[in-house]
């Protein structure tokens, strides 16, 4: 009996899920069918609004997402924002990306649903692909007067392939006529150590190592009696790039160009892991194991846990990015301990490598930022994008307002002093109300080091402000090499050839293509392969390093570095072809 | 013959309708409580079912339905040449299986231990610190767990003061233990939480039956063998069924937050995979197929285990 009522019971369930399951379908392909209208509304609807008045300011609003987070945002409600909705009548409805922004993306475009203004940086093909962003060329043209100077015969490299030249973003992420002047990169050395030494120089693998081992020879433990680290490595998922595998490249001379070591002449890519060269850096690093001066944890803990060790002041040496362990070194600054901070040094295999860090790469395109196809007025935003791309935008949004943020003195601009004081020592809250440097990638901009028609710099990152955020030991290191800035110890761009792409790392391959599989797969071998022989005891390097190369080609390497290859020459052939223009 | 059997069949058939209407009547507010599960479960588990499309397109977001390219089984076929699937999938059961066989013992043998502790206070402060790891995160577990086993940590100085070992050991490097420190990390966040079910099933057992026992003479692991499991039989039964179906979909949490590097060969599971071939690669068609794949196979494992459960025992979820 009650066997039976169960089973009548599930029968009219069953009957419910079938008869709403078809209404379901029925309601989902209309739901699909809705959206179609919005997803293929004709891309080259472009131009089609040129009736705008020239100077129109009545206030708008756009909306604007962003896939880099932006945590100081202030609603427009900085003083720089309220400055730029007097200007243009704009007011932006942002949001900024949290969490992974990549599938932000993806639901935009399975959804039709885009704000006004993208900032899709590498994902920018999904929205191509769904329709859901305008080729921007005519408008450049028409309304942009500014973007067309300040990008100049660079405008071409924002032209999305060989075969479809159409502009979708403007690119806003690479700077024009930029000079860098931070060295972040190199190996890096405690203040400490170096001092220690007597300030030896620094510059071959030997070098680095040998000031270490003495180091750690003379002081084994700090004050507390806990162990001083030789070198620690962060290896914690993506970090594995910055820390471990790309100074491979770096030591051998190599500019840095993601997975990939290029030929400059015949732009053959190899993936970079194969060459003899690196093998020998590995080598190293499997020797610095084995004399246990590299840090035994290496490539088992987390990055907050890297991040503590730095923190701590136990660790000599780092091989990373300034970016990448500054949260660590902020600590130690705020805790006093300014010996236990770090120096760049340009550290390479041997004496007659350059190290590769400030290898010019001209303007490199890519990331930018885009106007979605079902934005209701391109023309206005366009006009909003070129008005922070003039000299008044871009001056707004690096110094501030006149007067409040700097002061114009001798006719170069000056940050007084208090308020420079409020940005070394309460920097989120200043932001915050300033507003100051919000619209950096949202608007084409100079790099540092550009000047202006007066000869001022466009930024604030210029060689005579940057030591004015140094340390006093940090002076003291650089004044033991001779060196102002960081980066006179490295060899400046002058002495290498402008590359002719740009950066391999910057070139989009869409997710399908088998390039792409490839690569994973070639990344999930080496992540493997690369600590395993790093930890190996030195007798077995040899072995584990020719098995690891034998799995590479199994996996298909050549196949995958054809197919790069032909990525990269492709863009050379795109940027070159605008070169004889 | 046939067609009298036809008959004799359909004659119950149309009582069983009438019954049904009635008892539809009779029940109705239960049936109407029932209606937002329903709508629930459909919203949540059914209607996502219409993505499955997606592994037989070669998809691309935002184009409307009928614009997609049609594929046929490519993405399977991709799927099953690819090397790395089947490493993953042997790591997923493996894992699976480990934490199956551990969350099952070692909840229910606390919970029979727990059972018999007489002074009521120590019962509930044991039972409550036992299962406050279940609220704790991943990431938290995660750190612990590494931080524990780190070469300075607590486990290693341990060993090393009572000069078991002479090296400290890199635990979390090694491969080979990668899947006792998941299932075992794994059992500590869940067992208290776990024991609760059973604890609340031993509840139900009439004490008339224990005092049975005690008057035939009885001791207490007797009576827990006679009375208590028998008792929690169904209880046991039908959860056991219910992880045998979700065997498959272990989830990636544990792996990805606890895995590193070197121990990838033993960390990668099928969620994994599908994370880093799929969707962080933009291939939604290829994630929908494994997927669809970890979908048939968890039906097939919860039909089997289910089947095998009705033979032996008699107890089956349906």
């Amino acid at each position: 009996m009650a066997n039976k009522r169960s089973r009548s019971a599930a029968a009219l369930m069953a009957i419910a899920l079938t008869v709403s399951m078809l209404a379901g379908c029925a309601g989902k392909d209309k739901g699909n069918g809705g959206a179609s209208p919005g997803t293929a509304a004709p891309s080259g609807s472009a131009g089609s609004s040129p009736s705008a008045s020239a100077e129109d300011l009545a206030p708008v609003t756009f909306t604007y997402f962003s896939e880099d987070p932006n945590p100081n945002w202030n609603n427009m409600q900085d003083d720089v924002s309220k400055e730029i909705t007097k200007r243009t009548g704009v007011t932006l409805n942002a949001e900024y990306a949290v969490g992974d922004p990549a599938q932000k993306v993806a639901l935009m475009a399975a959804s039709g649903q885009y704000p006004d203004i993208i900032a899709a940086k590498g994902d920018i093909g999904k929205l191509v692909d769904a329709g859901g962003v305008i080729d921007l060329t005519d408008l450049i043209d028409k309304y942009a007067p500014n973007i067309k100077r300040v990008l100049g015969p660079y405008l071409s490299r924002a032209k999305y392939t060989t075969k479809d030249q159409a502009i979708y973003s403007i690119p806003t992420w690479a700077a024009v006529n930029e000079q860098k002047f931070v060295a972040g990169g190199g190996f890096e050395l405690q203040h400490r150590v170096v001092k220690e030494a007597g300030y030896p120089q620094i510059r071959t693998l030997q070098d680095y190592e040998k000031v270490i081992k003495d180091y750690l020879a003379k002081h084994p433990t700090d004050e507390n009696g806990n162990k001083n680290v030789g070198v620690s490595l962060n290896a914690d998922d993506w970090h594995m790039y910055i820390s471990v595998t790309n100074p491979a490249v770096a030591v051998t001379g190599g500019s840095d160009d993601g997975e990939y070591w290029v030929d400059q002449d015949t732009f053959e890519a190899t993936y970079h892991f194969r060459r003899p060269e690196e093998k020998e850096y590995f080598r190293w690093l499997n020797h610095m194991n084995a004399e246990g001066l590299l840090d035994k944890e290496s490539f088992v803990q987390k990055y907050d846990q890297y991040k503590a060790k730095v923190a701590s002041g136990r660790v000599l040496g780092l091989i990373d990015q300034d970016w990448d362990y500054n949260d660590g070194q902020q600590a130690l600054k705020a805790a006093g301990k300014f010996d236990q901070t770090y120096g760049h040094y340009p550290v390479t295999m041997s004496t007659d490598i350059k190290e590769p860090s400030f290898w010019p790469t001209g303007f490199m395109g890519g990331y930018g930022i885009s106007i979605s196809s079902t934005a209701k007025d391109p023309v206005r935003i366009i006009k909003f994008l070129d008005f922070l791309a003039s000299d008044e935008g871009q001056i707004l949004n690096n110094w501030g307002i006149e007067g409040k943020h700097y002061i114009v003195e001798n006719g170069k601009r000056v940050v007084p002093k208090e308020v420079q004081e409020r940005i070394n020592n309460d920097n989120t809250a200043f932001t915050k109300e300033s507003g100051i440097g919000f619209y950096w990638n949202i608007m084409v901009h100079y790099g540092d080091g550009a000047k202006d028609a007066n000869g001022d710099y466009y930024t604030k990152n210029n060689p005579e402000l940057i030591p004015v955020g140094y340390s006093d030991v940090e002076r003291e290191t650089l004044k033991a090499y001779n060196a102002t800035i960081w980066k006179d110890l490295f060899p400046a761009e002058t002495e290498f050839k402008e590359k002719a792409y740009g950066a391999a790392w910057n070139i989009q391959i869409p997710g399908e293509d088998e390039v792409s599989i490839l690569g994973n797969k070639m990344k999930d071998i080496t992540w493997k392969r690369v600590p395993e022989a790093i930890l190996a005891k030195p007798e077995d390097f040899d072995k584990i390093w020719d098995a690891y190369q034998q799995d590479l080609v199994k996996a298909g390497v050549e196949k995958m570095e054809k197919g790069y290859t032909k990525y990269v020459q492709d863009r050379v052939a795109l940027w070159r072809a605008d070169e004889g223009k | 013959m046939e067609a009298a059997a036809a008959e004799l069949e359909s004659k119950p058939a149309k009582r069983a309708g009438r019954r049904f209407w009635r008892i539809l009547i009779q029940q109705r507010y239960l049936y109407l409580m029932s209606l937002p599960f329903i709508a629930w479960a459909f919203v949540f588990s059914y209607l996502p079912l219409w993505g499955w499309t997606m592994a037989f397109q070669k998809f691309r977001p935002g184009r409307p339905f009928l614009d997609q390219e049609w594929v046929g089984l490519q993405y399977f076929r991709e799927l099953f040449h690819d090397p790395q699937f089947y490493l993953v999938l042997r790591n997923t059961i493996a894992m699976s299986t480990m934490s199956l066989v551990a969350g099952f013992t070692v909840p229910i043998l606390f919970a029979l231990v727990l059972n018999e502790v007489r002074s009521m206070s120590v019962k509930r402060f044991v039972q409550t610190v036992s299962y406050l790891p279940h609220f704790v995160s991943w990431v938290v577990v995660a750190g612990l767990v590494t931080k524990m086993l780190a070469t300075d940590g607590v486990v290693n100085g341990i060993l090393m003061g009572l000069h078991l070992i002479d090296q400290p050991i890199q635990y979390m490097a090694k491969g080979n233990l990668f899947w006792y420190i998941v299932t075992g990390s794994d059992v500590w966040k869940e067992m208290g939480w776990n024991t609760i079910i059973y604890l609340a099933a031993i509840s139900g057992i009439g004490p008339e039956l224990y005092e049975a026992a005690k008057v035939d003479g009885a001791g207490r692991l007797r009576s827990i063998w006679h009375i208590t499991l028998p008792g929690i039989r169904s209880t046991i039964i039908i959860l056991l069924i219910i992880s045998i179906g979700h065997l498959i979909s272990i989830g990636f949490e544990k792996q990805f937050l606890l895995g590193n590097p070197l121990v990838s060969d033993y960390a990668q599971v099928l969620d994994l995979y599908a994370l880093n071939y799929g969707l962080s690669m933009g291939r939604f068609s290829f994630g929908t197929a494994i997927n669809i794949f970890n979908s048939i196979i968890s039906l097939f494992l919860l039909f089997v285990a289910n089947g095998v459960f009705k033979r032996i025992t008699k107890e089956s979820v349906f």
